[in-house]
């Protein structure tokens, strides 16, 4: 099967989503704050971050939700993500590799609409961020 | 419900209390997409012919004020809980976004460590009359135990 789907059709009831390792080193998390924002310190220096409590930079949550978004398009690239839901159960820490995850949960075919579990979880496998996403894809070719 | 949150949902829920202007840049939008690893041209190439910004965008879209400014602040420091979007058409590069802010609901949830008090503060954004995406940042205050 491929990594990725094209139509409603192609998706499986259950599947779990190719995943890629989402980039939370702190040049990435630096760049992110120089052009969209969050560039304050517990986002870009250890330090400060320790100093407010953190175990370490902090990535913001909006870029979490974000490396959610990009796994759906990757797998789905001709999806519409209509709605995505983030909880922001615990922070995800800066250099600290995080898996990013995504099943299957429900498939309306008539609609062409998919809902996914997604979540992030850290090296000892707990779950940062948390949440829910629906996309809608082509149907019979059409969008 | 607790009283104390029914008379707060009574009487600020559903009102507009921020109104922001947003120019969207391109190319804001194409490094967001790069940093959370898009790889689709149509978000990460401001040339392409469908260019748009990924529908998590808009979070980054941040109004004046995240709460009303009368509101009867708990306790603590609030907490950014989570972010949900609802995308309803295509945000693209240049566009001028009109992002008009009410609390859209407060609720409470209460653990061992005590009560536990969510702002849900909603962006509609606008382009024209079009109403294109709606933001939503839930807020979280930590009450401390009385026990």
């Amino acid at each position: 099967m491929s990594d990725s789907v094209e139509n409603i059709t192609d998706v499986e009831f259950g599947v779990e989503l190719p995943a890629f390792a989402p980039d939370t080193s702190l040049e990435n998390v630096k760049h992110h704050g120089e052009f969209i924002g969050w560039g304050s310190g517990r986002f870009v220096d250890h330090e400060i971050a320790r100093s407010q409590g953190f175990p370490g930079a902090i990535v913001p949550g909006v870029m979490s939700q974000g490396f959610l978004g990009a796994m759906i398009h990757r797998w789905a690239p001709n999806a519409v993500i209509t709605a995505i839901d983030t909880v922001f159960r615990a922070p995800v820490l800066v250099d600290q590799p995080h898996k990013i995850n995504g099943v299957v949960t429900d498939i309306n075919e008539e609609e062409g609409t998919v809902e996914i579990d997604i979540s992030i979880t850290n090296e000892a496998d707990e779950t940062r961020v948390f949440g829910t996403a629906t996309a809608r894809l082509p149907v019979d070719g059409t969008q | 419900m607790d009283a104390d949150i029914e008379e707060l949902r009574s009487g600020y829920l559903n009102k507009d209390f921020d109104e922001v202007t947003f120019q969207l840049d391109a190319t804001r939008m194409a490094e967001y997409a790069k940093v959370c690893g898009e790889i689709d041209p149509k978000f990460t190439d401001p040339a392409n012919d469908d260019f748009q910004a990924p529908p998590t965008f808009v979070s980054t879209l941040v109004g004046g004020k995240t709460l009303p400014k009368d509101l009867p602040r708990p306790d603590g420091v609030g907490m950014d809980a989570g972010k949900y979007v609802e995308w309803m058409s295509p945000i693209r590069g240049g566009a001028t976004l009109v992002g008009k802010t009410h609390l859209h609901d407060i609720y409470t949830k209460t653990g061992r460590s005590g009560r536990m008090i969510f702002f849900v503060t909603r962006m509609e954004l606008f382009d024209g009359d079009s109403h294109i995406a709606n933001a939503d940042t839930r807020t979280v205050f930590r009450e401390k135990s009385s026990e």
